[in-house]
């Protein structure tokens, strides 16, 4: 494992000098910022509206970052020819991957780490409580933007970065979908699109900002499965993503 | 023969996994989505409405038999607007609220099948994993 940490954090500072990365979360601070500055207009329990947009501007700020770290990742690796002397010698391919991809989700962690603080600031500075739920609830949509992550390379595996960016968008937003909505794209074969929905994840999972806005209290049971169920998925998606770059020829 | 064995494996995995997929509405209780709820509230709520009503329209034949509908409707919106429409025990549902409960972390029924697709997810990997390696040393 030692070979995949050191390129890990190889990952990771190449990515801290793109500025696409601090561009996205520049921007995701600046959304915090004015959902902080929505005036009440006098309606009571304020603080829900922060939380429940402040949560889902994360969840936003996790999809776009997955897209900006990670869709450039292997193509400029291939364009650059650093790929070859990397899988050459170094390294196995499912080294790489797992190397490229904590590298991204470390950077992924920290941005939604600083994401949750600074919706904890708005909150308090407000003069909000801050639900004692905020961070493990910031955890799931980051096990979210994780499997997101894996997405996006596996579709870099195979596609072109301008068409990784919809294709990623197109499954997170069917992602979002119940399995009757989902057979109701295509009614006419419901079996085939239960077997399609199935390897996409509920998203819903990971969402728990309505019942922390209202201050209900979840179970500790279901955060750990709901961790594992995002875990399982992303590895389900690393797993073809490796399948797909082991069949990939370099020359 | 290990690739037969891990394409069986999949193979039967997949159609487990492909037959059980769920929506929560699909699978809950009607106690869990509130029905049998509603059915006790439609019992004995309309006929409080009901009575109040004809007493409410008898009241006004009298006095005024060209006012009644008037009447009628200021009443309902009182009715309707009323702190007593609606009486909740503590705990028990509000009416309109299923899509709040009908989120996985209120649905503890379901948490049983998100680790059966957890387990499944993985053996799935596992065997595209070990599919995929195989193929790579042939070549």
């Amino acid at each position: 494992m030692k070979p995949v940490f050191t390129f890990a954090l190889m990952t990771l500072r190449n990515l801290l000098r793109r500025r696409a990365i601090w561009g996205i979360s520049i921007v995701i601070l600046i959304a915090l910022f004015g959902i902080g500055q929505i005036p009440s207009y006098g309606v009571s329990n304020e603080g829900r509206f922060i939380i429940n947009f402040g949560l889902f501007g994360l969840e936003i700020g996790a999809l776009l970052l997955a897209i900006g770290l990670a869709s450039n990742i292997y193509p400029r690796d291939r364009e650059k020819k650093t790929v070859m002397p990397i899988i050459a010698v170094p390294l196995s391919r499912g080294q790489y991957l797992l190397g490229r991809f904590l590298g991204a989700a470390i950077v992924e962690t920290a941005a939604m780490l600083t994401g949750c603080i600074g919706l904890m600031i708005i909150l308090v500075m407000n003069g909000h409580n801050v639900p004692v739920d905020m961070l493990p609830a910031t955890g799931l949509l980051l096990v979210e933007g994780c499997f997101l992550l894996a997405v996006v390379f596996f579709f870099s595996f195979w596609t072109s970065p301008p068409l990784n960016a919809p294709l990623t968008v197109l499954l997170f937003i069917v992602s979002q979908f119940s399995v009757s909505g989902f057979v109701r794209l295509f009614p006419q074969a419901p079996g085939l699109m239960r077997t399609l929905r199935l390897f996409l994840p509920h998203m819903d999972v990971f969402h728990i900002k309505d019942p922390i806005a209202h201050g209900m209290d979840i179970p500790g049971l279901y955060f750990l499965l709901a961790t594992l169920y995002g875990l399982a998925y992303m590895a389900f998606m690393l797993s073809l993503a490796l399948a797909v770059f082991r069949n990939r020829d370099l020359k | 023969m290990k690739w037969i064995a891990v394409t069986l494996i999949t193979a039967v995995l997949l159609s487990m996994a492909c037959k059980t997929d769920y929506d929560i509405e699909e699978v809950a209780t009607p106690q869990h989505l509130g029905t049998d709820y509603h059915e006790d509230c439609d019992e004995c709520e309309p006929e409080d409405a009901d009575q109040t009503h004809e007493e409410h329209e008898h009241e006004t034949d009298i006095a005024d038999p060209g006012s009644v509908y008037e009447e009628t409707d200021e009443l309902d919106v009182l009715e309707t607007s009323g702190s007593d429409r609606h009486v909740h025990e503590e705990g028990e549902r509000n009416h309109g609220t299923g899509w709040f409960f009908n989120q996985p972390w209120a649905a503890s029924f379901i948490w049983g099948k998100m680790f059966r697709d957890i387990i499944i997810l993985l053996l799935l990997s596992a065997a595209i994993l070990l599919v995929s390696g195989y193929r790579r040393k042939r070549q």
